[in-house]
This record gives structure tokens, C-alpha cells and sequence, in this order.
């Protein structure tokens, strides 16, 4: 027992010094690509305005000029400092970014994981289930269309026939203008603010503008969750101790929703921890198709301007979640199963 | 019995709960039904007014601040709005302005010329990246006089200046709240005499102005405007047609024009504007350095096919680098080039010369900053040329901000757009063809030079107007560049917004006061 605990403690801080690396060689590969992209934020904004001496001038105010080295030493000095600094273009410091596009980039993928998982074991569950069965069959089709289809394409598809054609529900925005002009901001979550400020209508119109992003993320994130189910579920239903079960008399219902659907799922919860990287990859096209104004958004104005304060300290926000719900996962993963520590 | 009852009370505290809902948003909706809500592609940077260039932020700022003179709607030419006159004052390099009286900053602040000096001197002293603070190379110091009076010192003679005063450069901050070495941050209140104040910003979501209740000109024709701000035209459309905003400014593709005019219920408006699109040769390089091949290429321009079939008529051809309508303006392309292409008179001009045809050259364009319209646009230059056998033209294409890097020391012929400071004729001249151009392409005429001089240094509007014109001449006789096309300015309504065809003008200027909601 007390091995047990020595073992998972040198585990966790041998994991955790892997981070310190891990972080910097991210941080350095931020910094160089940024550089090498061509372009600049001075020359973007003013080129095909001014003079090139007034452009060589400005990069000069603003330290374009110096070394490449002093320049990352900067970065480093302020990221050391809790400073991710402060962007080129419209100077907003990076911290305010993430706290105020960063509630709604957490509203849409707090909803767009909980989809995810609902469609993935819903459908990986009775796909798995009821095998080589038309459900089967449909359940399959659906999750590869659902994971092939670009979300840019499907958030399209959802806009022109949900709130075109039918009318139901709003095309863009985290709420519509009115609502955020006169909502009370507390947490830069609107849902959070319309249910703080009990103002039920805006709540209302908050829900009906998440619902289209966060489906169409939710189904191609889901797409890969019904595959991965799917599989631990036919795999436990071939498990001896489902045998076992059977075998002692328990009903098939309950040896299969009791015994096999649970075990199954085991894994997935590793999964969809890690699938965290790519629900904030897929956040990004999906709050530029519905105007989503969360930080990924945010992230692709700052590369159209080659701003490089911008993208470094998004980019190494985003990375450090998820190295750290990676971490996480590891301590957990570490928790359950002692394998995995050796 | 218990459970009945609370099986009833369920469904009927929802219908109270959804009666409260639906009559807090029609209390809601009625108290804001007059306010405009637009939609912009646009972005914008910072809202202090010694921080931006650009014109998203411009169309906010000048809704919150004033400057010294205006120009439109209607008269184009520099008129009083806070200061009720400026002057030169013996020559051009001193100009005098008389402030208005009695006008008070959104905050009760009174407005003085201390606030003009101090408006000036920290523009110049923060000297943004964002370049705002290069329209005053020109200005040497800023003295006042008294409490409504107000001078500017110059370093050289300008005729110009009080247009300068127009420009976003020059607007008017409350020296009380402004730092003088640095900006205020967008989201903290902005204080200026504009109709309207800033009441909330939200980088990349919104900009909500209410009307000021201390301006001092007649108060907006709405209660308020929210700024929607879209990161693509296509979603902005969507929300237009399902009437989630009542109006848009700017920016849609052409093909989403063409869509919009033919929806009922929604109204495409179009007005004079002085953006123009134009083609730089670089007249070192090969082979744009021999003039013969720079005028070929202008017989060939397929101006009318871009406006037709690129641009379904939203943007009209262009024969001058000045913009047509405004004083000064003359057709000198059309005069030397003709208004349509000419093969005969290409192929006549590169025989004359001995030039060997077909011609190689490599033009670049940039795919989304001036729109996507731009590949098509390039691909009509590209037709032309190559139709007439005396061209063979591939096509390059870079992203913006590598584009506009190495404008003139890589690239040979390129595509370029331009939106004047300020209306005026001289705007499209100054920075493309004397001293100090910043085009890169090797262009430089003594005669251009000496004229630009004697341009700034004109006493009257009609002698500075005649050297305009002789500038253009010979613009076109040297033909570095090929203006092609002029835009509009286009704002998209629903049919319930009205008053958005007042203050469409060469300006590019939303007036969302004048603009009501029924």
C-alpha cells in the first residue's frame, strides 16, 4: 500500500516536471513561427498607406527591430511574470481577452462536449449494441458523415435550414444585440449573467443562440465518440465476466446496461478528455461560421493582422489547457489504474 | 390531492414565469425600437482618436468626437463645426481657427481651445503604430489664443490644412480625461462633443451609443445605435434578412449585393464614393521600365468589363487617380487612352518602340484584402492582355500581410486600392507620384515634383484646382499607375431604417444621427 502511494506520488511529480519543458519548447515554438510567417503587424495595417521610412519608424518605436533573442527573452521575462501581454493592434492585453472572450468560448464548449457525449453514447451505445442491425449500420454512416463533414459546412447547412428556412432559430451572435447591449455583465457568460440578472427573457434568447453552434460542433466532435463507444461496447459484450453474468442468470437487459455499457464507457472518459484539443480547434471554425465572439474568433483577426502578441498569448492559453486537462487525465488515468505508473 | 394540485401549479407558475418573460421583452422592445442596430464587417482598433486608422473604429469615433471643421453631408469642401471658421494668416504656414462657443464635452466638461492643443500635442507624442499621427507631419507647433481661439504653426506652406482638420486625425478629446502620453483604453468612457456617447464596447461584439444629452447640434433622429460586429459578410447577410439587425455598413461581396436587391423588405443604397482601385508598373524593372509597355497596357485596360461583370455595376470605371466628382478631376486617361481598349493602338505603340511581342509579365494581386471579387477582377486584366496577343500574363497572388511587405522591391506590376485622409483631389495625387511616394515602383518626374510644390503653395482654389489638373496630365502621359476603377458607397437596410441616402457621400461616412427607425 504504502509502495502503492510512493509510486503515484513520484509518478505525478515526474509527470509534472515534464510540463515545465513540455511548456517551454511550446512557447519557443510559438514565438519562432510567428516570426518566420511573413509579415508583420506594422506593415499590414500601414502598407499601402505610407511611406516605408514611416513603417521602418513605427517598427522601430515598437521594437520590431531589436534582436530576435532579446525580443524572446522579453516574451519569456513577461510569460514568467503572469504577463502575456498586450496586443499590437487594438492593445488589449491578453488576460482581458481570455476573460472576456473566453465565457463565451467555455459557454459553447461546456454545450458543444455535453452534445458531443449525449450523440456519441446514445448512438456508439445502441450501435454497439444492437450490431450489423440497421441501427448499426445508421449509427456508423452517421458518426463518419458526422466527423468527415467540415464544421464550416455543417454550421452552414444548420444556418440556411434552421434559421433561413424554417426560421427557428437565430443565425449568428452569442445573443441577439439588444439583449447583450442591456444584460448586466458579471462573468462574460451570458447565461451565467441573464440567470444572475433573473432576466428569463435574455436567458431565453441566450439558449436559442447557442443551440446551432453548439449542435453543429457537438455533432462532429460526437461523430468520433459513437465510433470509439461502438467498439468498447462490442468488445465488452465479449468479455468474460458479461459471460459470467449471463451465465448466473441475469437478465440480458441487465447485463447489458449494468455490466457491458458501463465498463465500455471507461475508456471513453480518457477520450473525451483528450478530445479537448480538438473541441477547441473545432471552437475556432465554429465561432467564425456563427459570429461566435469567443476567443478563437479572436485568434483569427490577430493572425489576419499578423499580430504577434495576439496569437502567442491566445495560442499558448489554448495550449496550456490543454496540456494541463492532458495532466489531469494522466493523474487520473494513474489513479484508476496502477499499470500505468510502471 | 397534494400531488394534483402541485401537477397544476407546475404549467401555471411556467405561464406566469412566460408571461413576465414575454412582458419585460415587450417593455423592453418598446423602450428600444428606436434604436438602430447595424451590422459591420468592419473591425476596430482602438477608440481613442490618436489610436486609429482605420475605418471601423472611424465610424465610431466620429460619432462620439468632432473636429474643428467638417466636410459633408452635402458640401464637400472644409465647414465649420467646432470652430465656426479657420484662416490663413499671412501665407499658408499659419492657419487661425475661432472656436464655437458654449459647446460642452458628454461629460459637462466645457470645450476650450485647451482641449484642441492638447488633442494635437498628444497625437503627435503618442505617435501610434496605427500611423494616425503621420497626417501631421506637416505640423510644427499648436498655440492658443484665449479660451476660443486657436493657431496652428506649420512647418511649410499648406493650402490643404483645413482639411487635415476633417481627417480622424484630428478630433477633438477632453484634456481632462485623455493621458497626454498614451492612450485611453477603448473600453474605458470616451468623452467627446459628438451627438451620441459611448455607452458600452465589447472588442469584436459590440458598440452601443446613446444619444449625448449635452451636444450641441440637433439631437439624433433615434433613440441609440448598437455596432454589430461580423467576422464574415455571409453571417451578416443571414442576420440582415432575418431582420436580427436593421441595417449594414459595410462590407458586402458583390455577388451579395445582387442577392440583397432582389429581397423584398430590404433596400440596397448606393451613393458617390472616393475609393478607387488602381495597377502600379514599375518603371525601373523590366520590362514596365520601357514606357511603351506601360501605355499598352493602359490601351488594353478592360475597365468596363470589371465594373459589368466582376462588380455587377457597383463600382464604376476610373480615367484619373483623382476620383470622379470631386473639383479638380479630369478624365486624362480617357483623353490620352480612350474609354474603351484599344488592340490597334497597343500594338501600335509597342511596334513604334520595337518592342517584341508577346510581352511577359507577372502581375500580383492580393486574393481577400480589397475583397474576393479581386481574383476575378485580376483574371478580366489578365483576359484582356492575353486576348490581344501582345501580352502574356501569369498571375501571383500573396496574402496581405506578406503582400504589402514587399510591395515595389519584388513585385513588378501590383494591384493596390486606395481611401483618401481626406476628399480632395490632391489625397489621390501627394502620395502616389512627387518626392516621397511610397509606392516603391521607381517612379520620379522633376516636373511632378515641381508642380506638387507649387500645388501646396497656391493662393487661391482655382490656381491649386489648374495644377491639379496639369499633375494628372501628366500622370497619365508617364502612366506609372492605371486607376481603373471608382467605388460606392453602399449601405444595406431593411425598408423600416430611413434616412440613410443623406449622408451617403464621398466622406464614407455613417451619420447614424441622421438615420430613424419606424
Amino acid at each position: 500500500m504504502s509502495t502503492s502511494g510512493t509510486s503515484l506520488k513520484t509518478y505525478a511529480l515526474t509527470r509534472l516536471a515534464l510540463v515545465v519543458p513540455m511548456v517551454l519548447i511550446l512557447l519557443t515554438l510559438v514565438f519562432l513561427l510567428m516570426r518566420v510567417a511573413p509579415g508583420d503587424p506594422i506593415s499590414a495595417a500601414l502598407g499601402g498607406r505610407v511611406p516605408v521610412s514611416v513603417i521602418n519608424q513605427i517598427k522601430h518605436q515598437v521594437g520590431f527591430d531589436r534582436p530576435l533573442y532579446v525580443q524572446y527573452g522579453d516574451y519569456l521575462w513577461g510569460i514568467l511574470h503572469g504577463d502575456l501581454g498586450t496586443t499590437i493592434t487594438d492593445r488589449r492585453p491578453v488576460s482581458s481577452i481570455i476573460v472576456e472572450n473566453g465565457g463565451a468560448t467555455l459557454e459553447l464548449t461546456i454545450a458543444a462536449g455535453i452534445i458531443a457525449i449525449t450523440i456519441g453514447v446514445v448512438v456508439g451505445l445502441l450501435a454497439g449494441r444492437y450490431r450489423d442491425t440497421w441501427i448499426d449500420v445508421g449509427g456508423r454512416m452517421f458518426g463518419i458523415v458526422a466527423y468527415a463533414m467540415p464544421v464550416f459546412f455543417l454550421g452552414f447547412l444548420a444556418q440556411l435550414f434552421f434559421g433561413v428556412y424554417l426560421g427557428w432559430l437565430p443565425t449568428s451572435g452569442e445573443a441577439s444585440p439588444i439583449t447583450q447591449a442591456f444584460l448586466p455583465v458579471h462573468t462574460h457568460i451570458l447565461i451565467i449573467d441573464a440567470i444572475w440578472a433573473r432576466n428569463w427573457a435574455a436567458l431565453w434568447d441566450i439558449i436559442r443562440h447557442l443551440i446551432l453552434p453548439a449542435v453543429t460542433l457537438g455533432i462532429v466532435i460526437g461523430g468520433i465518440f459513437i465510433r470509439l463507444v461502438r467498439v468498447n461496447v462490442i468488445r465488452s459484450l465479449k468479455d468474460d465476466y458479461v459471460e459470467a453474468a449471463r451465465a448466473r442468470g441475469i437478465s440480458e437487459r441487465s447485463v447489458v446496461y449494468h455490466h457491458a455499457f458501463r465498463n465500455a464507457l471507461v475508456p471513453v472518459v480518457t477520450v473525451v478528455g483528450l478530445q479537448m484539443a480538438l473541441l477547441l480547434g473545432g471552437a475556432i471554425l465554429t465561432e467564425e461560421t456563427f459570429n461566435w465572439p469567443g476567443i478563437g474568433q479572436t485568434l483569427i483577426k490577430y493572425l489576419e493582422n499578423r499580430d504577434y502578441v495576439g496569437v502567442q498569448g491566445i495560442i499558448v492559453v489554448f495550449a496550456l489547457i490543454v496540456v494541463f486537462v492532458s495532466l489531469a487525465i494522466d493523474f487520473v488515468n494513474a489513479f484508476i489504474d496502477p499499470r500505468i505508473r510502471y | 390531492m397534494q400531488g394534483k394540485l402541485r401537477f397544476l401549479l407546475v404549467p401555471a407558475g411556467l405561464a406566469v414565469a412566460a408571461l413576465v418573460a414575454v412582458t419585460a421583452a415587450t417593455a423592453r422592445t418598446s423602450a428600444s425600437s428606436s434604436i438602430i442596430i447595424d451590422g459591420t464587417t468592419d473591425t476596430v482598433t482602438n477608440i481613442d482618436p490618436a489610436g486609429n486608422y482605420d475605418f471601423g473604429t472611424k465610424a465610431v469615433d466620429f460619432m462620439i468626437f468632432e473636429r474643428l471643421l467638417d466636410s459633408g453631408p452635402g458640401k464637400l469642401a472644409p465647414h465649420p463645426s467646432l470652430a465656426t471658421g479657420c484662416a490663413a494668416v499671412g501665407g499658408l504656414k499659419t492657419w487661425s481657427c475661432t472656436l464655437r462657443k458654449g459647446v460642452k464635452f458628454s461629460n459637462g466638461d466645457p470645450f476650450t481651445s485647451a482641449d484642441v492643443k492638447w488633442s494635437f500635442d498628444r497625437s503627435v507624442k503618442i505617435a501610434d503604430p496605427s500611423g494616425i499621427s503621420s497626417l501631421f507631419t506637416n505640423l510644427k507647433s499648436v498655440t492658443t489664443d484665449g479660451d476660443y481661439g486657436v493657431t496652428f504653426h506649420l512647418k511649410h506652406a499648406e493650402a490643404t490644412w483645413p482639411n487635415i482638420l476633417t481627417t480622424p486625425a484630428a478630433q477633438i478629446v477632453d484634456h481632462n480625461v485623455y493621458p497626454a502620453d498614451k492612450l485611453l483604453p477603448s473600453t474605458s468612457p470616451q468623452v467627446g462633443t459628438g451627438p451620441y456617447m459611448l455607452s458600452t464596447y465589447t472588442a469584436g461584439q459590440q458598440a452601443v451609443l446613446k444619444p449625448n444629452p449635452n451636444y450641441w447640434g440637433p439631437k439624433p433622429a433615434n433613440g441609440g445605435v448598437i455596432i454589430t460586429y461580423y467576422t464574415k459578410s455571409s453571417t451578416m447577410k443571414l442576420a440582415l434578412e432575418k431582420g436580427e439587425i436593421d441595417m449594414a455598413f459595410e462590407t458586402f461581396t458583390p455577388t451579395e449585393l445582387v442577392s440583397l436587391q432582389k429581397e423584398s423588405g430590404i433596400t440596397v443604397h448606393q451613393g458617390r464614393a472616393a475609393s478607387i482601385r488602381y495597377f502600379v508598373m514599375d518603371t525601373n524593372r523590366p520590362p514596365t521600365n520601357n514606357i511603351a509597355v506601360r501605355k499598352a497596357i493602359a490601351y488594353l485596360m478592360p475597365r468596363q468589363t470589371i465594373a459589368a461583370r466582376v462588380y455587377h455595376d457597383q463600382v464604376r470605371p476610373l480615367y484619373s487617380m483623382v476620383a470622379d466628382g470631386l473639383p479638380g478631376h479630369i478624365d486624362a486617361f480617357a483623353s490620352i487612352y480612350g474609354r474603351v481598349p484599344s488592340k490597334a493602338k497597343a500594338a501600335a505603340v509597342l511596334k513604334a518602340a520595337g518592342v517584341t511581342t508577346p510581352v511577359n509579365l507577372q502581375v500580383w494581386y492580393t486574393p481577400s484584402h480589397y475583397g474576393d471579387a479581386s481574383a476575378d477582377e485580376y483574371v478580366e486584366i489578365q483576359r484582356a492582355l492575353n486576348s490581344s496577343g501582345l501580352f502574356k500574363v501569369s498571375l501571383k497572388t500573396a496574402e496581405w500581410a506578406q503582400y504589402v511587405k514587399t510591395l515595389g522591391s519584388t513585385k513588378g506590376l501590383f494591384q493596390l486600392g486606395w481611401f483618401p485622409d481626406y476628399v480632395d483631389a490632391e489625397n489621390y495625387l501627394f502620395p502616389f507620384y512627387p518626392k516621397g511616394q511610397f509606392l516603391q515602383n521607381g517612379y520620379s518626374n522633376p516636373k511632378m515634383n515641381a508642380l506638387a510644390v507649387k500645388e501646396q503653395g497656391a493662393k487661391t482654389t482655382a490656381a491649386r484646382l489648374a495644377i491639379v489638373k496639369q499633375m494628372q496630365v501628366l500622370a497619365a502621359q508617364d502612366v506609372p499607375i492605371i486607376p481603373y476603377w471608382q467605388g460606392s458607397m453602399i449601405a444595406v437596410s431593411r425598408n423600416n431604417v430611413q434616412g440613410i441616402d443623406k449622408t451617403l457621400d464621398p466622406t464614407f461616412t455613417m451619420r447614424f444621427n441622421l438615420l430613424s427607425k419606424s
